[in-house]
């Protein structure tokens, strides 16, 4: 049975359903975020892990030049590994016939029966090869979809610098490309990067490796730690060239997907924290104010026996209402972002299939903690109903203790209006009420600033990274390291303005016992093109026989400037030495070690060797050099700065867009709520005072000015406040999304703060605009009666 | 409509009848309806009257008849469902919100049973308020002068008694000189000795101000202070009583 009070719970949220409704909007915002971030991790975890699973993936990965067949059981005899699959992988160039520039990727082998132990792959479109394979292949979904590929149609690649036509027979995905790029590359450039699988007898007679592998992966068996594997399969290939071997924290596509599952937890924590913040704020100024207004209500419900556990429950039930009802939009908005952010989450992790898949635990969580922080937000206010002695609570509010405010003791009162003084005398009467309000207003204003930060450091990144520090028009890769002398060639080609070689070497950097496997990028001394760049925006000039990091990879060995870092060769020769650290440099895109160019070659023990060459290109050749690109053999690989820009521009940016968008959303809403709500309380408190002025003869707009006069004053110090807050949100929110692959700088421009203020002042005015409408239904006569 | 005259209470101490002014209210057939259909409630139904300059009127009549509602017409803070009602010659039944504004920031003062005096305002803003915005006021001071309460100034509601708090109502009312002032049960929620500190400041107003003055009230004995005394039942003028003179405050006894 339905109990009069909860009647009267009903009656009273339909009387304040403006306030009641933005504090569960407020709310369902935080729900919403909560329940689509830990969805879409509970998505991502599951569907990976599953795949994982189903297509065997490997735990240890590691390349190498050459090793024949037979030490496939070598590897296999290792403790700890429970299966191994040895193929081979090579960098090759594609011709596509509507790609004007070269496209470039990596040919991978299948077994030439049945299907890998490990690494299986999935097949999304057309058929597996055929037992022989001639002249067929599988094409990775990304490059397939972004080239309009379809099984049937015809690709030329370069195979150890024969061009050879191909059938695509089946679109694939691989659990080794739920991320497909280019290796060390952050960003995905699926035109002009893809991933081939070839049959195994296919690929070694192109590249003359039959018998052979390069590339091996393993599994372990249940239990076993890979740290030793990887040792063990470092000590048993140093004869044959391994590159280091590496365990699934360092797989470019596995780190990708958990980078991103670090980045959904920080926002699944961070942004719920704070509009949970706010809606706690929120219905305790709305339970207040009701608990103030109906003062004589308890008095009465007490003098008839109601137990103070009775009221403090029955002003409880409008906070659980509210939270309700937050809740339950919070959960259906959430579902619906999650969806819609899933579909989004296709253009960068190739899964099989990633379904939502709703976190029930999220629900739980979200329940507790906005349940919380309603229960935490309201708990003075019921406890001061709770406590409303019933003699004293019969008479009207106590006499309320007015005083001339600070500022009028100040002296200046003199020249203020009584309107004023109405207002700011108020304000110091209540300094909880308005600190809380400054506090909202402050919150929303802090939470506007989020969204533009991340967009803003995206921005600033690409354009670093695009303008500042790649001054090249596009990179050329080389099939094995060359002869410095390649350049000449390259400087033959038409329209060529510049060219420049770089040297890329595949080290092991140890500081103490910090390891980390990457690629050092020699660079030719006074560089026009690959500059590297410190803190301050110099160009650093690299120091001869010292190394430059990035500051990620120093933090990564934990070395500093002037510390010796080993550096073991996984190539060549495979030198082992100690280089300096010399400086640190400026660089978004994560781990990345800089060193010049000869003195790379002279601890390689390597003469003048190159391994690719950057270009500045005069754009009025620019098709006539591609063209002649594609008959230069020896190029393995080609990034092209624009081309990778416009995929970032139609893929990446894109979605970052929407989801900048969404969260710009839902700290609008939490602005205008706070706000609002804000302005509806202070006209309800003062309905009796404000219809008293316009019975004497004051007008709306008067009257209005008193509430705007009031909002007003509150506003404006939110606004640094809110300014601190927000640079403190993004510091603490970019800090925590920080991870080796994605590292974005914290840009708080004036644009930005100029915004937040803007919006939280549009949402003020509109807000007034809205509450001083409802000066219109000012009831006159009922305020002349008794108080309430 | 019955009309009377009365001399009692007209003995010793007697003020004399205020000479009958210009019309200034002319009310005829003023209905006002709350409500329609089922529920409508018939407040007023067809009051004639009118009020002249200078004078003091005492509205009574049961509880429901149409008092406060009456005033709240007359007083601009309502508009009437049909009939005709004028002030001088601005027709308050189609006055538009902006004229109804204007018209009781110059012309009315009101007084309530709950004198709704702005909390976070003293005694002298309280009135200064009003001052501001009309257009030939008294000087806040003096007006508070005028209820005897030049010493309590800077005092803020919340520091008065009812009594003192009515005063600065009045005060406020009356600080703009209005030509009508209209109080609701203004003793209603006083004791007897400050209900007659009270009316002994209306009365002041209306003798040395000469303001058009109508009190409700439900103590019958209140009505010997008045030029007239107006019954209303059932939303309708019952009668009307004249007095020859005025009774001092001060005689009063209930
Ligand atoms: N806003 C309203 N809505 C509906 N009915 C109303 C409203 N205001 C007044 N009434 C009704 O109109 C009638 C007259 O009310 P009014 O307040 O004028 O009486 P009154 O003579 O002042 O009574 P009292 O002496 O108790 O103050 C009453 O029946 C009342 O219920
Ligand atoms: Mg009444």
């Amino acid at each position: 049975m339905i109990s009069l009070l909860d009647i009267k719970v009903w009656r009273d949220l339909v009387r304040i359903k403006g306030q009641a409704g933005a504090v569960a909007l407020v709310m369902a915002c935080g729900v919403a975020m909560l329940v689509m971030a830990r969805s879409l991790i509970n998505s991502l975890e599951t569907t990976r892990l599953e795949y994982y699973q189903t297509h065997h993936f490997a735990d240890v990965f590691v390349q190498l030049k050459r090793a024949p067949m037979q030490l496939r059981e070598r590897l296999m005899e290792i403790a700890g590994v429970a299966a191994v699959e040895a193929g081979l992988v090579f960098q090759v160039t594609i011709d596509l016939a509507g790609l004007d520039e070269p496209a470039s990727g990596q040919a991978r082998s299948v077994p030439d029966t049945g299907e890998p132990g490990l690494n299986r792959l999935y097949l999304r479109k057309g058929r597996w090869l055929s037992a022989s394979g001639r002249h067929e292949v599988l094409v990775g979904e990304a490059f397939a979809e972004a080239n309009q590929l379809e099984p049937g149609d015809q690709i030329t690649i370069l195979l150890n610098g024969r061009r050879q036509a191909l059938k695509i027979v089946g679109i694939v995905l691989s659990p080794e490309f739920i991320f497909e790029s280019r290796p060390g590359t952050a960003l995905p450039d699926n035109r002009t990067y893809g991933i081939f699988w070839m049959r195994y007898t296919e690929l070694a007679s192109a590249f003359d490796m039959d018998g052979a592998f390069n590339f091996a992966a393993l599994a372990l068996s249940p239990g076993s730690n890979d740290r030793p594997v990887i040792a063990e399969v470092d000590r048993l290939l140093v004869a044959y060239g391994g590159r280091g071997a590496f365990g699934r924290g360092d797989h470019p596509s596995h780190i990708r997907v958990s980078d991103e599952i670090r980045v959904l937890t920080a926002l699944s924590i961070g942004f719920p924290a704070v509009f949970l913040t706010v809606s706690a704020l929120m219905s305790h100024a709305v339970l207040l104010r009701l608990v103030n207004l109906q003062r004589e209500q308890i008095a009465i419900l007490k003098a008839f026996g109601f137990g103070d556990v009775e009221i403090a429950w029955h002003y409880f039930k409008f906070a659980l209402v509210i939270t309700l009802a937050g809740i339950t939009i919070g959960t259906v908005g959430g579902m619906v972002l999650g969806r819609w952010l899933v579909v989004l989450y296709h253009v960068f992790f190739r899964f099989p299939s990633l379904e939502f898949q709703l976190d029930a635990g999220a629900l739980v969580m979200a329940v507790v903690v906005s349940a919380g922080a309603a229960v935490a937000g309201v708990f003075g206010a019921v406890r001061r109903a709770a406590c409303l002695p019933p003699a004293e609570a019969m008479r009207p509010e106590p006499p309320t203790e007015y005083r001339p405010a600070l500022v009028e003791r100040t002296g200046i009162g003199r020249w203020l209006s009584h309107t004023f003084r109405i207002a700011v005398r108020n304000i110091e009467r209540r300094p909880m009420q308005a600190v809380f309000t400054v506090a909202g207003l402050a919150l929303a204003t802090g939470i506007l600033i989020i969204p533009s930060c991340f967009r803003d450091g995206v921005d600033h990144v690409m354009e670093f990274q695009w303008d500042v520090v790649q001054r090249q028009d596009l990179s050329v890769g080389l099939v094995e390291p060359g002869d410095k002398r390649v350049c000449n060639v390259f400087a033959q080609l038409p329209g060529v303005l510049h060219v420049e070689p770089f040297r890329a070497a595949f080290v092991r950097l140890s500081n103490g016992n910090r390891h980390r496997q990457l690629a050092i990028r020699g660079i030719p001394g006074g560089t026009l093109h690959d500059r590297v760049i410190d803190a301050r925006y110099r160009q650093v000039v690299l120091p001869k026989g010292g190394l430059v990091f990035s500051a990620k990879l120093a933090e990564v060995l934990g070395a500093r400037v002037g510390d010796q870092i080993l550096v073991e060769a996984l190539e060549g020769k495979r030198t082992v030495s100690f280089v300096p650290l010399v400086a640190l440099a400026e660089d978004f895109s994560g781990v990345a070690a800089y060193m010049d160019m000869e003195s790379l070659n002279r601890i390689l023990l390597e003469g003048d060797v190159v391994t690719g060459a950057t270009f500045s290109i005069d754009k009025a050749h620019w098709a006539e050099f591609l063209g002649s690109l594609k008959q230069v053999p020896r190029v393995s690989w080609v990034a092209i700065k624009n081309s990778l820009r416009e995929s970032f521009r139609r893929t990446t940016a894109r979605s970052i867009d929407l989801i900048q968008r969404i969260y710009m959303t839902f700290a609008i809403v939490v602005a205008f709520g706070v706000v609002y709500n804000n302005a509806r309380i202070s006209l309800a408190e003062r309905a009796r005072e404000l219809a008293t002025l316009r019975v004497v003869g004051f007008s709306r707009g008067e009257v209005g000015s008193i509430l705007l006069t009031e909002l007003v004053l509150l506003a404006l110090p939110s606004v640094p406040f809110g300014l601190l807050l927000g640079t403190l949100f993004s510091t603490v929110i970019i800090g925590m999304v920080n991870t080796e692959t994605v590292r974005l700088p914290l840009i708080l421009t004036s644009h930005n703060y100029a915004f937040a203020s803007l919006v939280v002042a549009a949402g003020s005015l509109v807000s007034a605009m809205v509450v001083l409408q409802k000066l219109k239904h000012l009831d006159l006569i009922a305020v002349l009666r008794a108080p309430e | 409509m019955a009309v009377e005259s009365s001399h009692e209470g007209s003995g010793c101490g007697g003020v004399k009848r205020t000479e009958v002014g210009t019309q200034v209210f002319r009310v005829r057939g003023l209905t006002k309806v709350y409500g329609h259909g089922e529920t409508a409630v018939r407040a007023l139904s067809g009051v004639d009257l009118d009020l002249y300059a200078g004078e003091l009127v005492v509205l009574l009549g049961p509880s429901g008849s149409g008092k406060t509602t009456l005033l709240n017409n007359i007083g601009g803070l309502d508009v009437p469902t049909s009939g005709e009602l004028w002030f001088h010659d601005l027709d308050l039944t189609n006055a538009t919100e902006e004229e109804l504004t204007r018209y009781r920031r110059d012309r009315v003062g009101f007084v309530f049973q709950f004198y709704n005096l702005i909390p976070s305002l003293t005694a002298r803003e309280n009135v200064a308020l009003i001052t501001e915005i009309a257009r030939d006021p008294m000087p806040a001071e003096e007006a508070l002068e005028m209820v005897n309460l030049g010493g309590r100034l800077d005092h803020f509601p919340a520091q008065m008694s009812g009594g003192e708090q009515q005063r600065v109502a009045i005060a406020r009312a009356i600080a703009k000189r209005p030509e009508v002032l209209l109080c609701d049960e203004p003793t209603g929620a006083l004791d007897v000795r400050t209900g007659i500190a009270v009316l002994e400041a209306i009365e002041r107003i209306n003798r040395e101000l000469g303001t058009l003055t109508v009190i409700i009230t439900h103590n019958a004995v209140m009505a010997e202070m008045a030029d007239r005394v107006i019954h209303l039942s059932d939303g309708r003028v019952h009668h009307i009583h004249v007095n020859s003179t005025r009774a001092p405050v001060s005689s009063l006894n209930w």
